[in-house]
């Protein structure tokens, strides 16, 4: 163990930090020096052992589906028999006044490494659903290095277009600043500026709020759609799964996530329809 | 800050009204001459005009006309000059000298020429309202069509994204800065890729651990700044420091244009200090400084004379207002006089009480320290400060709140039993010529540091190479990437954990773990205070009495691990003192020197602190009325220090054994540590004292009879100091956080003056045989010993200071 971190861990214990143990199996040459800048010189010498698995063993799992497009950004895409709304989408249940072509519309769906917010917080995976005639396209662009996120934004950016209208569940709140967050810090002009954006969550609060346990995607594609997801990976996991990935671990739980997030897209489609064809009950 | 009518009054006329300052000054220096230590009478001076600058845009120049501003002082004219040469600026002038205006006219003229944006930092919400009190009025004034707003934790969520894009002006805190705007800089691109000025005020108070991690914020801003392509202008305004340029240097790390000649008139200023009478003369006892205060404050104003009275205490903020409405307020058909105005009150109601101040709509106000800071409240003749707020420069600001150009102000400091007051009082050339205290900030303190870096790593990704301020991040980032919060990749550090670090870190202390003090009085729970791990030990203990806003609290159970202490309401006369040893032992020896017949030294040391138990001490008397016993951990610090230590030879030779010896060091270490807290500008709790040993082998503590005496390493007590062969009995002062926060280093370079001001200090003190106000608390027996721990610290301090 290096000095350095000893010596900051030992003075958070004695300013009161409570959860000072370190993290296992870091390969730190022991170093003898006691005085601070003296640490701070020799760790500057002796930087390039890191290896920075943080005892994550390495696998040989390291399957990611998809065809790995630019380095670390890999690509699926699936086409699904599910059913369509209409063509022509009413969409007064989203409070938006003028009918939506089916054609026009892009769910979307990110995984993130977690829920914390702000500039720290990014998409390592971005799934898009759209109807191809009335067969629903599913893609999903997932990244296996931190490099390959401007690809990945590139990428998603290029499937939308003016007459895009997103679809999502929570969207408005969070995957869309996140991915405006993204772009920024990638230097990218935001392609979701300007576009409408139907957010699920909203009305089926509207319509079930009180009705249902809770208006989670869960409950709703159960109660509207009957669906019943057999080894879901629960989506607080897909943080962990990611890293665990990342830090050279086995690909098995990212896997999962991706078919997490195609569900939670066919979901969003059949959510969708299910309202559409409803009447606007709340106004 | 621009109370202009006064300006345009003949300039140098003696026609003082029959009630003014001087007058009041005069009729209490007949009257009271005994209570009176000290008298100092500071001249008016005329102002510095210049006209208004050609290159202000015109239609700033038109409000400025509008609002009766026909020209400017020579330090606003210069601070003009220095922002349009792209410089930072610092100016520090006095209180009410139009400091405002120094950044108002550049910012106003970028926003109006190229709709560029700026950030003002204030410590306080009270203080950014007043900004933007005063930024509106000049904008409507001009019909400038300059949008500022606030942004603080009252900024409702949806207001905030119109402040985000449509601010010119936002108006904000340190704390806002470092936990919602840098960690979410994305949402603010628009205002940042525009941002040409920081603007932060009072940035004295940014010094200390607070400072340190505001010095931090300030790196992380010019991180995020630079992504967003723009290098904005710093614009620091400060109260009397003894340091402005180097503090605000430090703070911005960069170089700074110092303003500090002030072209704002002043009137006339007096300043007394009072020492309240003594009562009872065997044990040392003064009336209290309350009594005084309010004495002071009614003869002010019955002479007519607005008046503002400082207290340190909400409670004592009540009590005097109380007092001083009992003789002015009984007819309640009248609009009050009297007005208290502290923390606590609803922002509505401080509002109403700065309205009526600045109407003079009031003739008295009773304030805590929240009036401290730039809050206008008009124009007053007289402060009252009811005790030593513990600094020079703290003092010189609160009393700078009285004055008026054509009328003579007065400010009177009375002394409380406390030692420091009592030092202070006995000492009016210390106010006299000693330079207001420097402000101090250590920004690369190892765990403030590393908090930072953190904070940074989740706003942008580092890269190799990459220099935080002037340190290189990358020792820090493979700590962070140990931790698992940092992942690196090719030659970036990136952000990995799902955390928002900003959220954990507080600008005003440390590390985490403070504990919450739980009020469970008339069964129910209320928290009521937070104290800082490091202080915990010594102040929460089981038995303790923890006083809030000078209500005392008796501390009944402290869990330790949860980090509660649960208190009840309690009516004592006493408070307690924790009896807590130090065993210190140097780790590393940065600096040493020789001092008198004996060596000084700094550096790196390894402190255990013990808490055997606990003193109950009498209020005002200072009598030892019992004690308690204290079950705790040991605390362990590593931190830096400055000590004092003489050679064994000499010590065997001057003291009679080495119990005096000890009890001469013990007397030392307070007197050093009194003058020391004066010195550093220091909380006195933030900078701790110790006698012991230089290798930790042993340490002395004061035994309950009031003589010093040693204990082993090992925590056995020995009954004579002197079973070792060796005896080299050392004094510490030593930073109290872990890491220490850059007070023992000021301490080292001014070891000589402190000796002085030490040796003076006792030698200058009233007492006989030694009192807490100069050697720490002696008990009666002591009186007539031959050997008083007066004479013993004496020869210590001699000793070092001569040889």
């Amino acid at each position: 163990m290096s000095p350095l971190p000893n010596h900051l861990r030992e003075l958070r214990r004695e300013a009161g930090a409570r959860h000072t143990t370190a993290p296992a199996s870091i390969p730190w040459a022991p170093m003898p020096s006691p005085s601070l800048p003296a640490h701070l010189q020799r760790l500057l010498q002796l930087r390039t052992h890191r290896s920075g698995t943080l005892g994550t063993p390495p696998s040989t799992d390291r399957e990611v589906p998809g065809e790995e497009i630019a380095p670390g950004l890999h690509y699926t895409e699936a086409w699904m028999d599910w059913p369509p709304p209409a063509a022509s989408i009413d969409a007064r249940f989203a409070r938006v006044g003028e009918p939506v072509a089916r054609a026009h519309l892009l769910h979307f769906d990110t995984e993130t490494t977690g829920l914390a917010g702000g500039t720290g917080t990014r998409a390592f995976m971005i799934g898009a659903a759209d109807w191809i005639d009335s067969r629903l396209r599913v893609r999903q662009l997932t990244i296996t290095s931190m490099a390959a996120e401007t690809t990945m934004l590139r990428m998603f950016a290029g499937w939308l277009h003016t007459q895009s209208v997103l679809v999502s569940y929570n969207g408005k709140s969070y995957d869309a600043p996140l991915l405006a967050t993204r772009y920024r810090l990638a230097r990218l002009p935001n392609p979701l500026i300007g576009l409408r954006h139907l957010d699920l969550l909203h009305p089926v609060r509207r319509h079930w709020k009180g009705v249902w346990a809770n208006c989670r995607l869960a409950t709703a594609e159960h109660r509207l759609l009957g669906v019943v997801r057999e080894d879901d990976l629960p989506g607080a996991q897909a943080p962990a799964a990611w890293l665990h990935y990342l830090r050279g671990g086995s690909a098995a739980n990212l896997r999962r996530v991706l078919q997490h997030n195609a569900q939670d897209l066919k979901s969003l489609a059949g959510i969708l329809a299910c309202l559409a064809g409803m009447d606007d009950r709340a106004g | 800050m621009n109370a202009l009518p006064d300006r345009f009054r003949p300039e140098g006329a003696s026609l003082s009204p029959p009630g003014d300052g001087r007058i009041l000054a005069e009729r209490l220096s007949r009257r009271y001459a005994a209570r009176i230590t000290g008298s100092i009478v500071m001249p008016a001076t005329t102002g510095s005009y210049v006209p208004l600058p050609d290159n202000l845009p015109p239609v700033l120049a038109a409000a400025l006309r509008q609002r009766g501003i026909t020209r400017l002082y020579s330090h606003q004219a210069e601070a003009w000059a220095a922002s349009q040469a792209r410089e930072h600026v610092a100016i520090v002038t006095p209180t009410a000298s139009g400091k405002t205006l120094c950044y108002t006219l550049p910012v106003l003229a970028a926003a109006l020429q190229e709709r560029a944006k700026a950030l003002y930092l204030f410590p306080t919400k009270a203080l950014a309202q007043d900004q933007l009190a005063e930024l509106l009025e000049l904008n409507a004034a001009g019909q400038l069509g300059v949008k500022a707003f606030t942004f603080d934790g009252d900024t409702p969520g949806d207001a905030r994204q119109a402040v985000r894009v449509h601010g010119d002006i936002v108006i904000s805190n340190p704390d806002m800065l470092h936990q919602a705007i840098l960690p979410h800089h994305t949402k603010w691109a628009q205002f940042f890729e525009s941002l040409r000025y920081v603007v932060i005020d009072e940035v004295h108070s940014y010094r200390g651990v607070f400072g340190s991690h505001v010095a931090n914020v300030i790196r992380r801003l010019q991180r995020v700044c630079a992504f967003y392509g723009v290098s904005p202008q710093f614009i620091l305004c400060s109260a009397t420091i003894g340091n402005p340029r180097g503090h605000a240097e430090a703070l911005i790390e960069r170089p700074v244009h110092c303003i500090t000649a002030s072209g704002a008139p002043s009137g006339e200023r007096h300043v007394l200090l009072w020492n309240p009478p003594v009562v009872n003369a065997d044990l040392g006892l003064r009336a209290s400084a309350r009594s005084q205060t309010n004495r002071i404050a009614r003869l002010a104003i019955k002479s007519g004379l607005k008046t503002l009275v400082f207290a340190s205490s909400r409670t004592l903020v009540e009590v005097l207002t109380k007092y001083l409405k009992d003789v002015f307020d009984h007819d309640p058909r009248k609009l009050p006089r009297i007005r208290a105005y502290r923390g606590g009150y609803l922002p509505r109601e401080r509002r109403a009480a700065e309205r009526d101040m600045r109407a003079g709509h009031v003739d008295g106000i009773v304030s805590t320290s929240a009036l401290e800071l730039g809050v206008d409240i008009g124009a007053l003749d007289v402060v009252v400060l009811n005790g030593y707020p513990g600094s020079v420069a703290g003092t010189w600001q609160r009393l700078g709140r009285a004055g008026r150009r054509q009328r003579a102000a007065l400010g009177v400091l009375v002394a409380s039993s406390d030692p420091l007051d009592q030092y202070l009082v006995r000492h009016p050339e210390f106010f006299r010529d000693a330079t207001p205290e420097h402000a101090r900030i250590a920004p690369d303190q190892a765990l403030i540091l590393l908090d930072h870096i953190r904070c940074a790593a989740f706003e942008l990704p580092f890269g190799d190479g990459e220099n935080f301020g002037p340190v290189d991040a990358v020792p820090w980032l493979e700590v962070l990437a140990g931790e698992g919060v940092l992942h690196r990749e090719g030659e970036r550090w990136e952000w990995i954990a799902d955390s928002y670090p900003a959220g954990a870190v507080s600008l005003r202390s440390v590390a985490d773990g403070n504990f919450v003090v739980v009020d469970r009085s008339a069964g129910r729970q209320n928290i009521i205070a937070e104290v800082d791990f490091t202080a915990a030990a010594v102040t929460l203990y089981e038995g303790a009495i923890h006083m809030v806003q000078s209500v005392p609290y008796q501390v009944e159970r402290l869990d330790w691990e949860g980090r509660k202490a649960y208190v009840t309401r309690t009516h004592v006369d006493y408070y307690t003192d924790a009896i807590d040893y130090s065993r210190l032992k140097v780790l590393d020896c940065f600096d040493h020197a020789a001092c008198g017949a004996g060596q000084a030294g700094h550096g790196e040391v390894h402190v255990v602190r013990h808490v055997a138990g606990y003193k109950k001490i009498r209020y005002y008397t200072h009598e030892n009325i019992g004690y308690g016993p204290v079950n705790l951990p040991d605390q362990e610090l590593h931190t830096t220090a400055v000590w004092w230590q003489l050679p064994q030879v000499l010590l065997d030779a001057v003291f009679a054994d080495r119990q005096q010896t000890l009890d001469g060091f013990m007397g030392a270490a307070s007197a050093l540590h009194l003058v020391a807290t004066v010195t550093v500008m220091a909380e006195s709790r933030d900078l701790q004292k110790s006698v012991g040993s230089s290798d930790g082998a042993w340490f002395a503590s004061t035994n309950p009879r009031g003589h010093s005496r040693v204990h082993g390493s090992d925590d056995g007590q020995r009954a004579t100091p002197g079973a070792e062969p060796a005896f080299t009995p050392t004094v510490y002062l030593y930073d109290a956080f872990p890491g220490g926060v850059g007070l023992s280093a000021p301490l080292f370079d001014r070891r000589d003056e402190l000796l002085a001001r030490a040796l003076e200090l006792v030698q200058g003190c009233d007492c006989r045989g030694g009192c807490p106000a100069c050697v720490g608390p002696v008990l009666a027996m002591d009186e007539g010993a031959t050997h008083t721990p007066k004479m013993l610290a004496l020869q210590v301090l001699n000793l070092l200071a001569h040889g």
